[in-house]
């Protein structure tokens, strides 16, 4: 069972909640908090998470924020609390953050092994998409299997997703 | 006869447009206009667009009315889904109070709150592409 905590963050724009790490072993390890930006084009023709796919360890805290300014994202679990099929870990729990208004962040600290696929809900069907694998990858070799319910995933979003090799290989996956 | 007709007919249709444009000139357009950022989580002041006013009934098409930082119409706009855009769906008069227009932009958009979908935007510059400035930021 998953003990990932949410927390939301309000930068930039006169404070909000600062997320409280608790200083457990595990946490000084793993106590680098990795960034995903929220962009788009000006016009709003194109947008996306960068980087798109991460490798991090259990206990590291992943920080999404928006740096479009004239649009609103989300970070939502594939999970069907989200009225999605599965695509994180069975014993992870779902996260939505909502929108997020530029320069607004959303935090999350994962726990549990895995793969963990999420969408931004606005912008799905524009393949706006992101992959996190939480864990080492020679200890566990058989967790980082893709999880494969799909239906209702748009084609656009499927085809966007870093292949989980090329994340385990390079760690951070950069927009192309 | 029929000419005779015809000139009071397009001097009050000419009149009515007119003043269905005053009415929409500055910012707030009077209802059923609501302010986009009202009614989805969305910034009050989108670049490049502006402040932008919609009747819910009409979305996802529109028109939008989006307004520049001192409150001046500056462009009427109309998002089409791209889905829609296909032999069995199109959008017929859709309602252009903004009066005239100086040029069009079309262009395409992933989706935002309250168009949740690829889409395309078709603007109406009601000012001149000089003036688009006042909506940059």
């Amino acid at each position: 069972m998953t003990v990932a905590r949410r927390e939301v963050l309000g930068l930039g724009l006169g404070g909000g909640l600062v997320a409280a790490l608790s200083l457990s072993r595990r946490d000084v390890w793993a106590e680098e908090v990795v960034e995903i930006r929220m962009q788009g084009r000006a016009d709003g023709a194109q947008v996306w998470f960068d980087p798109i796919g991460v490798l991090i360890k259990p206990g590291q805290m992943v920080r999404w924020t928006n740096y479009n300014p004239g649009n609103s994202h989300t970070t939502t679990a594939y999970h069907p609390a989200n009225g999605k099929p599965l695509r994180i870990p069975e014993a992870a729990k779902s996260w939505d953050s909502d929108y997020l208004l530029p320069d607004e962040s959303f935090s999350i600290t994962f726990t549990e092994q895995g793969v963990y696929d999420y969408y931004c809900i606005p912008h799905e069907q524009a393949g706006m998409v992101g992959r996190i694998i939480v864990g080492e990858p020679e200890a566990h070799g058989g967790w980082m299997e893709p999880v494969a319910a799909s239906r209702g995933v748009p084609d656009e979003a499927l085809k966007a997703f870093p292949m989980v090799e090329e994340i385990m290989a390079k760690r951070i996956v950069g927009r192309l | 006869m029929k000419k005779l007709l015809l000139v009071p007919f397009l001097t009050l249709a000419s009149s009515l447009a007119a003043m269905a444009a005053d009415e929409v000139a500055k910012a707030p357009p009077a209802a059923p206009f609501q302010q986009v950022s009202k009614l989805v989580k969305l910034p009050d002041f989108l670049p490049g667009m502006g402040q932008l006013f919609v009747d819910p009934a009409t979305l996802p098409a529109g028109p939008f009315l989006a307004y520049d930082h001192d409150g001046k119409l500056v462009s009427t706009i109309y998002m089409l889904p791209t889905k829609d855009l296909n032999p069995d769906k199109s959008f017929d008069n859709l309602a252009a109070p903004g009066g005239n227009v100086d040029h069009v932009d079309v262009y395409y958009n992933a989706g935002h709150p309250g168009v949740e979908e690829p889409h395309v935007h078709v603007v109406l510059w009601h000012v001149a592409a000089a003036s688009e400035a006042s909506v940059a930021k």
